[in-house]
């Protein structure tokens, strides 16, 4: 299955709680509606974290992709 | 959530860790968080004793083991710094117990500027922990 498009990236890669969810948040508010962020994270925490975050923001969750202890995430902002 | 109280009484530089990242992670999402530093802990709100933070007891000597680890987390190694990003956020406030202040030595004139005051324990119990969605202890 191809990824979805992401118009913006956020790399966490090697920080770990609560900064991965600290990023995410504070790049989600400057998207807009519409756009989709694509979130590397090596924290396996973000497994738990991002889709409940997702759930709980009203944002959607589109892809997680887990490749050599990276996850990519593709979430693309509802509101 | 709309709103978290948190308590934090012990002022070792590891245990002190979690409560402030429990903070960093509700209030990027929104949620106003309150936190009472009492007992050794108020001495955090200090510019020396957030300074001065150390861990104590049986895990003393791996102190550069865990400020390593917290940088390579991506979080500020000194606890001063912790505080001044939590304030940033807007959403996040810290106060000094009155009763601890007095006992551990701090005051007006040596609290930080992050800090939103000196407190007495019944106001910060009735008006922030009783009305808070969710409130936790360290």
């Amino acid at each position: 299955m191809n990824a979805p498009c992401a118009t913006h990236t956020l790399d966490t890669s090697g920080k770990c709680c609560p900064m991965p969810m600290v990023e995410t948040n504070k790049t989600m508010k400057n998207l807009a509606v519409g756009d989709v962020l694509e979130i590397i994270a090596t924290d396996v925490g973000t497994r738990t974290d991002i889709p409940s975050w997702c759930a709980r923001s009203g944002q959607t969750l589109l892809s997680v992709v887990e490749e050599n202890g990276v996850l990519r995430y593709h979430v693309r902002k509802e509101k | 959530m709309q709103s978290m109280a948190i308590v934090v009484r012990d002022d070792s530089y590891d245990k002190i860790l979690t409560p402030l990242a429990f903070a960093y992670l509700t209030a990027t999402e929104g949620t106003q968080v309150d936190i009472l530093f009492v007992n050794w802990a108020v001495k955090a709100l200090s510019v020396e004793g957030a300074a001065a933070l150390r861990i104590d007891g049986r895990h003393g000597a791996e102190e550069e083991m865990v400020r390593a680890g917290v940088a390579k987390a991506g979080l500020p190694t000194e606890i001063h710094d912790v505080i001044k990003a939590l304030k940033a956020t807007g959403s996040v406030n810290f106060y000094a117990c009155s009763l601890a202040g007095a006992i551990f030595g701090v005051n007006e004139g040596n609290l930080i500027p992050e800090a939103s005051g000196i407190v007495g324990a019944a106001w910060f119990l009735n008006e922030k922990a009783l009305k808070a969605d969710h409130c936790q202890y360290f």
